[in-house]
């Protein structure tokens, strides 16, 4: 199929595609193409397996598609109908999902931090939440090749978690990124400017260095910014895999011997007639993120499967995780134009570790945020419902304000959760999830000291008046990892326990969050369980389940 | 009444900078406003009356008025508003229209008048109403007003006025910034071709 799609101004994917008859099997078939879906088929693709992507959105051309402007982006994200509920329901929509080649990286904001080692085990040093069924130096080789092959800017010396340095120069921070650097020095608290982010400071091959334009969070039309797009799909094509956009995956058919068959999907064609069909696979990988993954599985009910796919442990679904993101901010006498630059430029986490001075265990970031204009009407009407002359005027003080966003820790709990709701359906018919959301008391303590530290931080740099609203962002959790297969719907290698060719390669499948924004740790554990496919297919291991032994082994 | 911040500034006049696509979209939204489609005469009224209420524009010229009601009507056919839906709200649709005979009822029972025949104070009276969260009507029984106010009405009406170019410059923001992008990035200062603030007037350091 001929491609022809710009990822920068000067570089378009200009190729001949190629494309997999459905009905013959292909090694795999992998459902999402985002941060984890996208480097899984670019490593599994460049090892030499036949690889099929089923994309349920479409390609968003840089040139022609991506446009500076909040309201003019809704094609970016996942906008299928889906319900919310519990305590502290999560909106959905824009901030917490992506839909087409390259997922949710399309629309980041480019932090890529790692997590620390102490995230791996947090049920041994802390007595809650869970144990990761590897470690933080298992998976250090694959955050440095994903830091490269992103590639990540970012001090020499960062020096949170295990010190490390980063192979790009920092990018520079705009004035609202100098606001958190300022306030944090002023107050003693170690802060790091120009990264962990994934925009280059320099040219990368065919992508310019970045044009500090400042609309991140709507697609990066200059290709500065690594999303996966054009990170490693055009790798993943290069080697001979296909991208087949616009199909929306419904079920993982199993056969008579309880292997996943390959995916039944509804597929929009060019004309926009929308026709079934399956593509059969040696193996499957879901990577649909932490609402769909889930709900993909849940609507795989067979005989064999009668509660769902891979769910003998009833956990499909359950732990889901939301990272706390409460915005703050401050206004400041001068001007600070927070439109410019990259939102992402400059953190701090030093709050990140569980520190026993405080009345909650684990912690939070600080990091630059910079909304555009409708971001921060919203901001200021979710926080006290303000309209009129009171509104206008807030607004007016647009450019004196700079933000921080509070990345906090929120612990899995199996009470909340992503299941199928009894009755809506999305507008192919699929029965549609129901994301339940609660925050518990210890979330709800982090929350307030990160909102308390970032304000502290904006008065240190000379804000007049603090503000804050609630946020929740990076949705993780609901196929966890484990050790067995009743504390877990994953083996350490991201293969569920029930079905043996069958895996889920997103962040549905961390056990715990920490404070880092999960993109980079979703395509490290991607790359890490394609090094392991790479050995184990040949050796016959998908012929069997795993089983604690295997599972767990290194 | 209202203080004029970035005085001549036109956002507009650097669209001959932007790329093909963006250019098309806002151009678009500036001079495509759709027709009225899918409220009757008194619910147009009504959603007329709220959304100057919430952006008053009293100040401006009618021809330099920002629609925002059109935009709201076009969007009462999409099932899903922006890929989810509240478990205690009903759909975007059904959102406004049980919404707009909310703001009747309530305006009925304190005022004894329809919400688009009140005066704008009156008409205030019944939106702090709404927004303190639990206003007489018996559609607010089915709608839960605060979540209504908050996501529906001030999230709506505001993402449409901040769409706007004209909206833009009022707040100083830059707009559209590809393929240019920006040259001045230390102490807040403004681009070339973008405009110092105006510095306050007396009412504004009365605040």
């Amino acid at each position: 199929m001929k491609l022809h799609v710009h990822l920068s101004p000067d570089w378009v994917l200009d190729t001949d595609m190629r494309e997999y008859p459905p009905r013959e099997p292909v090694d795999f078939c992998i459902v999402g193409s985002g941060a984890g879906g996208g480097v899984l088929a670019e490593r599994l693709a460049r090892y030499g397996f036949s690889v099929v992507v089923l994309e349920a959105g479409p390609w968003h051309d840089s040139e022609h598609d991506m446009v500076s402007d909040e309201a003019g982006s809704g094609r970016l994200y996942w906008n299928d109908l889906r319900i919310t509920g519990g305590t502290d329901p999560l909106e959905l929509g824009a901030n917490n999902s992506g839909r087409g080649v390259g997922g949710s990286t399309v629309h980041y904001a480019a932090f890529c931090p790692r997590l620390h080692p102490s995230d791996f085990r947090v049920r041994t040093l802390d007595g809650v939440a869970a144990d990761w069924p590897l470690s933080y130096d298992e998976l250090e080789p694959y955050y440095e090749q994903m830091e490269r092959e992103y590639p990540v800017s970012g001090p020499a010396h960062w020096p949170w978690g295990k010190p490390h340095g980063y192979p790009y120069a920092p990018l520079e921070a705009g004035t609202a990124g100098q606001m958190l650097i300022a306030g944090c020095v002023k107050l003693g608290i170690r802060v790091a400017a120009g990264g962990p982010v994934a925009i280059p400071a320099g040219a990368v091959g065919k992508r310019p260095h970045c044009i500090m334009r400042g609309f991140c969070l709507l697609g990066c039309k200059v290709g500065a910014k690594s999303s996966i797009m054009v990170s490693h799909i055009p790798g993943a094509i290069e080697h001979g895999g296909e991208i087949r956009t616009g199909c929306m995956a419904y079920e993982v058919p199993v056969d008579a011997a309880g292997r996943a068959a390959g995916v039944r999907y509804f597929r929009t064609l060019a004309d926009g007639q929308v026709v079934e069909e399956e593509q059969r696979a040696r193996a499957v990988v879901v990577a649909g993120y932490a609402i769909e993954t889930p709900r993909l599985l849940l609507n795989s009910k067979s005989s064999a499967f009668p509660d769902g796919l891979a769910n003998s442990s009833g956990l499909v679904g359950k732990f889901l995780m939301a990272q706390a993101g409460p915005v703050v901010w401050g206004r400041f006498p001068d001007m600070i134009r927070q439109y410019k630059a990259p939102p992402a430029c400059a953190s701090t986490e030093a709050f990140y570790e569980t520190d026993p001075r405080n009345d909650f265990v684990r912690g939070y970031s600080l990091q630059t945020v910079a909304p555009l204009p409708i971001a921060m009407a919203h901001l200021l009407t979710d926080e006290d419902g303000r309209f009129g002359e009171s509104l206008l005027a807030a607004m007016q003080d647009y450019n004196h304000y700079a933000a921080i966003g509070v990345l906090g820790e929120i612990l899995p709990d199996a009470r909340n959760y992503v299941s199928i709701h009894p009755t809506a359906k999305d507008q192919y018919g699929i029965p549609t999830s129901y994301v339940h959301f609660n925050l518990f008391e210890n979330d709800r303590r982090m929350m307030r000291a990160g909102i308390a530290t970032a304000k502290t931080v904006l008065h240190a740099a000379g804000a007049t008046e603090t503000h804050s609203v609630n946020r929740y962002a990076h949705l993780v959790g609901t196929c966890r990892m484990g050790f067995t297969p009743d504390d877990s719907v994953l083996d350490r290698w991201g293969r569920t326990w029930d079905v043996p060719n069958l895996f889920v390669c997103d962040g549905s499948a961390l056990p715990t969050q920490g404070s880092a924004n999960p993109a980079l740790t979703i395509s490290a554990l991607a790359a890490r369980t394609a090094d392991w496919l790479r050995r184990a297919v040949p050796a016959g291991a998908l012929d069997s389940r795993p089983t604690p032994a295997t599972g767990c082994a290194p | 009444m209202h203080h004029e911040r970035y005085p001549g500034y036109h956002v507009l006049d650097q669209r001959g900078h932007w790329d093909d696509a963006t250019r098309r979209v806002v151009l678009d939204r500036v001079h495509n406003v759709p027709p009225f489609r899918h409220l009757d005469a008194h619910q147009q009224a009504t959603l007329i009356a709220l959304c100057a209420r919430v952006i008053p524009q009293d100040w401006r010229s009618a021809a330099q008025r920002v629609p925002i009601a059109p935009w709201i009507d076009a969007t009462l056919d999409t099932a899903a508003h922006d890929g989810f839906r509240f478990d205690d709200m009903p759909p975007n649709r059904e959102a406004w229209l049980w919404g707009l005979a909310g703001l009747d009822e309530t305006a009925r029972a304190l005022h004894g008048a329809a919400f688009a025949d009140l005066d704008g104070a009156a008409q205030d009276v019944v939106l702090e109403t709404v927004r303190a969260g639990n206003p007489p009507g018996d559609t607010w029984q089915r709608l839960p007003a605060h979540r209504w106010w908050i996501y529906v009405a001030l999230r709506q009406i505001t993402g449409v006025y901040y769409a706007h170019p004209t909206a833009w410059d009022e707040i100083g923001f830059g707009g559209p910034a590809y393929p240019r992008g920006y040259f001045a990035l230390n102490f807040g200062q403004p681009e070339p071709w973008e405009v110092r603030e105006a510095p306050p007037t007396r009412e504004r350091s009365a605040r």
